[in-house]
């Protein structure tokens, strides 16, 4: 307030006087200096590794013998062209991660909704306890995540076919079979990742206008009828945001698959990361390993533009 | 100000690239007592971890002008290609790659200067580090598949098919949760079909790859399917590490879990198993399924990186070489369980059977021991045939000759194209 309130008695001074106009470029130079460390951090590690990926995606790059000279585009002619161990190994990873998208990113996004309106419902008191409890398991690291369902889904002798033993249900053999061993990752991801979106969607439930509801109650709207028309509109930014950093999330999927299944059973569940990593790190092939980081990069953004544009396309 | 702004931006630059940089600890190469580093990393993160640290102590105490600097990693192959490193551990199926690849060289002279000679070592072994005349590594050890037994189930180890199908036929009358052995469909598959190629004497090796589309072999193959599905020697489904998991088992009467009186598997079990069932333990070779004797395996070795060019490093190289294969400290490696390659320290492992039970059984294999063919990219060869053909074959009951086949083609199609890959 005050400061708006000086302006005006400075407005003379600030237009006749040349001295103004010099502080107002040192307060440029300033500004400057103080995000240049956030420029040059963005350079280094953001652009700097981006266009180096994009550099070595052209040439023919081992880890060991460095640089094999510029192929053109023969990197990526070689990954989507099928009939060679590349273009094998690139689809069965990128059909496998889509696979996991499409199951993944609604119960993400759903599940933490449903989860954010019951928080949401109860006492004040008892709602910071709940947030803590549901959000624990997002600071649990992917490893001890991984151990835990691993030794809950073990089919013989796991916790959970104990439990079915103990009802008379016949054992499911989780971890090697399809498609249970996609249930027993999507079951440990949405574990394991759930609170983030819930505090999110909390978060954005406290905004709504409380005003609102009670309008739509003296004009007798039930439950659902406040829901879909107060409360998702009124958060659906959000819920759009969530379902495309989900499907970002879900895309990136490496930890679960590797130490709950290992990419099995018959590598239905190596994931396109997976895949990356044995040709940059097995086979050396630094030069194919980019290529395929850089297709994976473009078909996440097309899908993701795709659900953004789609979702706003009234607006 | 022109000037506050330059030092301003130098300040953030220097902070920024300050952060970046790396420890510069030892980059020299020599401790501040001037003794020089010998910077040895190998994977050895499990049990047997402490007894090479053992060897390498033992060395920088005897010594005051070299010392190791032993980093025992996860991954250290990936350590090893993105770090500089004078020694490193290498698998011997992987010797071909990195030979291939210019990352590791000839150390023939070392050994030389270390006073050891390629006829020190089993000829298998030494058979493993021999690439065109010249030794590329020191062989260290070799695991082969080994038979570990409960006693309580199986008061002897069955040696033979028919054995293994008698031994199950008693404990299913016991409980229909118990069975002689586990088939894994992760985890070792690797084993299971190349020590059944062994021993129906199958040469997987074609060229420059290998060749799994072969009749005797998907024939050699169908045993492991026939052990589950009709002689009911091994429990369907067991995934990755089946085979341990189901032999550490304990069946509950009326409960789901399968439990098995032997584990066909690698020897680092040894101190799990060891623990689990104490004098009730017993130690074998691996049961012969097939036409003759033949087990297959892995091996360690050490090996020279070709960055290493310095010969005050490779002097101290040898000397650490010379200390570790002196039969007395080398016996510390196979106090961790593992069979040394060593002929002398073979000999003090036989002399001493009781303290050494699982080395002095598994070098008693080495005659019959079939390495891992000398390819290049072998790991990337075999992934197939591991991840996916393998998995089918002991995963899917209906499985028949003509469907293994197929796969068994696909499996050498994409072997002879990750050969060809092969720097020119």
């Amino acid at each position: 307030m005050g400061g708006i309130s000086f302006l005006p008695d400075e407005m003379p001074f600030y237009l006749t006087d040349g001295g103004v106009l010099r502080t107002m470029r040192i307060s440029r130079t300033w500004s400057i200096i103080m995000y240049l460390p956030f420029l040059i951090c963005f350079v280094l590690f953001l652009i700097v590794p981006l266009v180096y990926g994009i550099w070595i995606s052209l040439h023919s790059w081992s880890v060991f013998g460095g640089n094999g000279g510029f192929v053109g585009l023969d990197n990526y002619i070689a990954i989507l062209t099928p009939g060679n161990i590349y273009s094998t190994s690139f689809y069965l990873g990128l059909k496998n991660t889509l696979v996991f998208v499409a199951i993944s990113v609604i119960p993400l996004v759903v599940i933490s909704l449903a989860l954010a309106l019951l928080v949401d419902a109860i006492p004040k008191k008892l709602k910071v306890y709940f947030r803590t409890i549901f959000f624990i398991s997002y600071a649990v690291s992917v490893t001890a995540v991984s151990a835990i369902f691993k030794w809950l889904f073990t089919g013989n002798g796991g916790y959970v076919n104990n439990v079915m033993n103990s009802i008379g249900l016949s054992p499911i053999n989780w971890l090697n079979e399809q498609p249970y061993a996609w249930v027993s990752i999507l079951v440990a991801t949405i574990w394991w990742t759930i609170g983030f979106n819930m505090i999110l969607f909390i978060n954005a439930l406290d905004e709504v206008d409380e005003t609102m509801y009670e309008a739509s109650s003296l004009d007798g709207a039930n439950w659902w009828e406040k829901f879909a028309y107060i409360t998702f509109p009124s958060i659906k930014g959000v819920f759009v945001f969530l379902t495309i950093i989900s499907v970002i999330a879900s895309f990136n999927l490496y930890g679960q698959t590797l130490l709950i299944t290992a990419g099995g059973p018959a590598q239905s569940t190596q994931s396109l990361i997976m895949v990356i990593q044995q040709m940059v790190f097995t086979q050396n092939n630094l030069g194919i390993g980019s290529a395929m980081a850089i297709v994976m990069g473009l078909v996440m953004m097309a899908i993701v533009a795709a659900q953004y544009f789609y979702s706003f396309r009234k607006e | 100000m022109k000037s506050k702004m330059l030092l301003s931006v130098l300040l953030i630059v220097a902070m920024i690239l300050s952060a970046c940089g790396g420890g510069g600890s030892g980059s020299s190469g020599e401790t501040a007592d001037g003794k020089i580093v010998i910077k040895y990393i190998n994977g050895f993160t499990g049990g047997d971890g402490e007894y090479m640290k053992k060897i390498t102590d033992g060395f920088n105490e005897s010594q005051d002008q070299y010392v190791v600097e032993e980093s025992q990693e996860k991954d250290h192959y990936t350590k090893f290609k993105t770090g500089s490193y004078d020694l490193v551990l290498i698998h011997s199926d992987n010797l071909q790659t990195y030979r291939q690849d210019n990352m590791i060289q000839d150390m023939g002279s070392v050994l030389e200067a270390a006073g050891i000679s390629p006829d020190d070592f089993h000829p298998v072994a030494k058979e493993q580090v021999t690439f065109e005349g010249a030794t590329f590594a020191a062989p260290l050890d070799i695991h082969p598949m080994t038979m570990f037994y409960n006693k309580q189930l199986a008061p002897e180890a069955p040696m033979t098919y028919e054995a293994m199908t008698d031994l199950t036929n008693t404990l299913q009358e016991q409980d229909s949760n118990l069975y002689a052995t586990g088939i894994p469909s992760g985890g070792l598959p690797e084993w299971f079909y190349m020590t059944i190629a062994a021993q129906n004497n199958i040469n997987l090796v074609e060229g420059n790859h290998l060749n799994f589309a072969q009749d005797e072999f998907a024939d050699a193959l169908m045993i492991y399917h026939d052990m589950i599905y009709k002689d009911n020697i091994s429990p369907a489904g067991l995934g990755l590490d089946g085979e341990f998991q189901a032999f550490m088992k304990q069946v509950d009467e009326g409960g789901s879990s399968v439990q098995t009186a032997t584990a066909l598997t690698g020897p680092w079990y040894y101190q799990a198993v060891k623990e689990a069932y104490g004098d009730d333990l017993g130690i074998a070779s691996a049961p012969q399924l097939g036409d003759q004797p033949g087990v297959y395996g892995g091996g360690h070795t050490l090996a020279l990186p070709a960055s290493v060019q310095d010969e005050e490093k490779k002097a101290g190289i040898a000397e650490f070489l010379k200390y570790m294969y002196t039969p007395e400290n080398l016996l510390n490696w196979a106090d961790s369980g593992q069979a040394p390659t060593h002929l002398a320290t073979i000999e003090l492992v036989e002399q001493d059977a009781e303290k050494y039970p699982l080395a002095a059984q598994n070098v008693q294999q080495f005659d019959s021991f079939v390495g891992a063919p000398q390819l290049y990219q072998y790991r990337e060869q075999v992934r197939y045939m591991t991840e996916s053909v393998f998995p089918q074959l002991v995963g899917d009951e209906g499985m028949t000759k003509d469907k293994l086949m197929s796969e068994l083609q696909k499996a050498t199609d994409q072997a002879a194209q990750v050969a060809e890959t092969a720097p020119q």
